[in-house]
């Protein structure tokens, strides 16, 4: 068994197995938690329309704080769209998505796919030197941080060295982009990557608590 | 030592003229992907170099790399056979047999030992020594026995080189490459289901040129033949860039010509020159006909997968499994809340 | 041989191989010309779609002078529309293509007299009407 064989098949299977796993484990175990008891008088009805209000609202950022996130919040959309496009419109990802569950859907030109991945890459870049530099982010931010942005960030610099041919031939350089995406699977569920099925979870907690008390959403 | 004529001497000898010569170095040059300032370098070589005996040996093999040899048109197997080299034993090609081949064998050993070259084709049986004999020899000690005065040993085909189709799973004869026992001598390894007529000529070549190793890559195969990926050198390859792909056989992306990746093309993890050289004299080749690259000259390309499953899908198990997983997932999900529950209770209690 | 524009499957043009050769053609002769240094393309190396060696067969054009070669097989030597730029093709004993280069130079090489072709020729020469020879050594 070769590098590439390893990776494609035991490598990712493992991976899957441990993304879905921990997901769920996740999910279940934070939905089965006990509410904790509120008993001050309610003030609003704080139900399921609060909940995707504060999902939708949160898409954009409250005036107050406009000009000051302005920079940070249009790099994340463009990191986040970024990893949108070159995750599910590459033909070849699209290719092993349709191995797996049977259907497929129109992809991007591989070149424009490239361009969108470099502009992706530079995005996370900047956010990286943010966090770094930010006094507050320094702070705030643990290992967790980082290494959610190394392993984002590495299946994405794997995947573009590709057709540029660097250091390694084509069936080495996508055997170890199959590792790192390997890797980013198996960190998923258990850092701050977890958002990626938390954050709506999160927001609508967060709507249905805040409206409860009145609080402006 | 008998005396052996220079190649130059020979074509000079049949009445070549220089021009023919030239022409002869130039398409060498081509051939071995040689850049053309190379031409005058070649000439020199060429005219000096020395016709060296070759003993082919097959063994578990079906003929076809001999049948894709006789097909090489520059140069042509005949002028390599009376120009180039003295083909000195091939049971498929010669007209002695029995005691009288394997005599010619043993001759051209004892005259040219050291400097002689072994071309093998098919694997050897390692599991039982009847799998596979010539002469009542079996085909290890005939091909241990061939290679200790060699000067260098050529695996030609992807049997012969890798394992090929005997050495496929299960591998029921035990079946290894000429490199799994050669470990004394330098093997170039030449694979293909078969190698492309050109390619086995031109090692050849290069080796009389030269008279040295060629670079080979990490697979032992000559960077001048296998240096590049056919995806990288694929006439489709601009449909790749622009995502125009066929999706079947024979819908209209197929039928314009576009890139065959999604129907299983392994053509950008293959190193061969089936995309330049091309077969049938530079008459088309695979992807050119429409239909994927197998990856036949790569080690255990009948292993690795479906011929028509594309490059990029996983090798996964069954979704049984991740449903299995999803359930442990759902299971520890509970047995978490449960923990979790039970401090809130105690934390509350404390409180 | 049934070639594979004859059946049906079709790869027009978009590949754009000619449009580069055309301009590494016209750099060639810019260097011919500045520093009289010769270049040779071997288009055996290039990966053409179906179709496209013709189209550039044609882009160039035929000129003045076309030659043939008779030596281990025939070859073709033309010049293109475009002086100083020739389209050479070598066939071997089988007939069958061996090679194909564009060469951008005054004269092909390959088209002039060759040394060691010519004092073979000398000795023939001398060897059959030797009487008229001079005796001059032939090697």
């Amino acid at each position: 068994m070769d590098l590439l064989e390893f990776a494609r098949g035991p490598a990712l299977q493992t991976a899957a197995y441990i993304l879905v796993a921990g997901t769920i484990w996740r999910i279940v175990g934070i939905v089965m938690l006990k509410e904790k008891a509120d008993y001050s008088e309610p003030r609003g009805r704080g139900g399921f329309f609060a909940a995707l209000k504060v999902i939708w609202t949160r898409a954009f950022t409250a005036e107050p704080f406009k000009k000051a996130t302005m920079y940070p919040k249009m790099m994340a959309y463009v990191m986040h769209i970024g990893l949108f496009a070159t995750i599910f419109l590459f033909t070849p990802h699209i290719v092993f998505f349709e191995g797996w569950m049977g259907f497929d859907w129109p992809g991007l030109p591989n070149s424009v796919i490239f361009f969108i991945g470099v502009a992706t890459v530079i995005s996370g870049v900047a956010l990286l030197v943010r966090r770094m530099t930010s006094p507050v982010l320094k702070m705030i931010s643990n290992f967790d941080d980082y290494f959610s942005w190394f392993v984002t960030m590495l299946p994405l610099i794997t995947g573009l060295l590709i057709p540029v041919r660097v250091l390694f031939q084509y069936e080495d350089l996508l055997a170890i982009h199959i590792l790192s995406v390997a890797l980013l699977l198996i960190w998923l569920p258990f850092g701050k990557l977890g958002h990626a099925f938390l954050v709506f979870i999160t927001r609508g907690t967060t709507g249905m608590v805040f409206e409860r008390r009145g609080a402006r959403t | 030592m008998n005396y052996t004529p220079t190649v130059g001497q020979i074509l000079q000898a049949k009445g070549v003229s220089r021009r023919g010569f030239l022409k002869y170095c130039a398409t060498t040059a081509s051939l071995l992907a040689l850049p053309p300032s190379m031409i005058p370098r070649i000439a020199e070589a060429i005219e000096n170099a020395r016709r060296p005996s070759v003993i082919w040996l097959s063994f578990q093999e079906c003929t076809g790399c001999t049948e894709s040899l006789t097909r090489s048109s520059s140069p042509t197997v005949e002028g390599l056979i009376f120009d180039a080299i003295s083909l000195d034993y091939h049971h498929t090609l010669q007209a002695a047999s029995g005691d009288q081949a394997e005599a010619a064998r043993h001759a051209a050993m004892e005259e040219n030992d050291g400097n002689y070259l072994v071309l093998v084709d098919g694997s050897i049986p390692m599991g039982n020594p009847g799998f596979s004999t010539i002469a009542g020899i079996s085909n290890y000690d005939m091909l241990m026995e061939t290679v200790a005065g060699a000067a260098a040993v050529v695996a030609i085909g992807s049997c012969a080189a890798f394992g090929g189709i005997p050495g496929a799973n299960p591998n029921p004869t035990g079946a290894v490459s000429v490199k799994d026992l050669v470990t004394d001598k330098p093997v170039i390894n030449v694979p293909g289901c078969p190698p492309i007529p050109m390619v086995i000529t031109g090692v050849l070549a290069q080796f009389l040129t030269f008279g040295a190793i060629p670079d080979l890559d990490k697979h032992g195969r000559p960077l001048a033949f296998f240096g590049n990926t056919i995806h990288d050198r694929c006439y489709r390859r601009p449909f790749y860039e622009q995502g125009k792909f066929a999706d079947t056989f024979d819908d209209e992306g197929a039928k314009a010509g576009w890139c065959l990746y999604k129907l299983g093309c392994k053509g950008p993890t293959t190193y061969n020159a089936c995309a330049t050289v091309k077969w049938n004299s530079g008459t088309s080749f695979p992807i050119e006909s429409g239909h994927p690259c197998l990856g036949c000259s790569e080690p255990r390309f009948w292993d690795k997968g479906g011929f028509y499953q594309p490059l990029s899908t996983g090798h996964f198990g069954s979704g049984a499994k991740l449903a299995g997983a999803a359930v442990a997932g759902a299971a520890l999900g509970v047995a978490a809340a449960a923990a979790g529950r039970r401090r809130q209770a105690k934390f509350t209690r404390e409180a | 041989m049934t070639s594979s524009n004859e059946i049906g499957v079709q790869a027009k043009a978009m590949h754009g191989n000619v449009a580069p050769i055309l301009n590494e053609v016209m750099h060639a002769i810019d260097r011919l010309l500045d520093d009289g240094i010769p270049t040779t393309i071997d288009l055996a190396s290039l990966p053409f779609a179906p179709g496209e060696l013709d189209e550039l067969e044609a882009a160039l054009g035929t000129g003045e002078l076309s030659a043939r070669l008779d030596a281990l097989g025939t070859s073709r030597i033309r010049e293109t529309a475009y002086p100083g730029v020739w389209w050479i093709e070598h066939r071997n004993v089988n007939d069958e293509v061996a090679g194909r280069y564009l060469e951008v130079t005054r004269l092909p090489e390959i088209l002039s007299s060759q040394d060691a072709d010519i004092m073979a020729g000398r000795a023939r020469l001398q060897e059959q009407f030797g009487k008229a020879s001079s005796g001059r050594k032939t090697t």
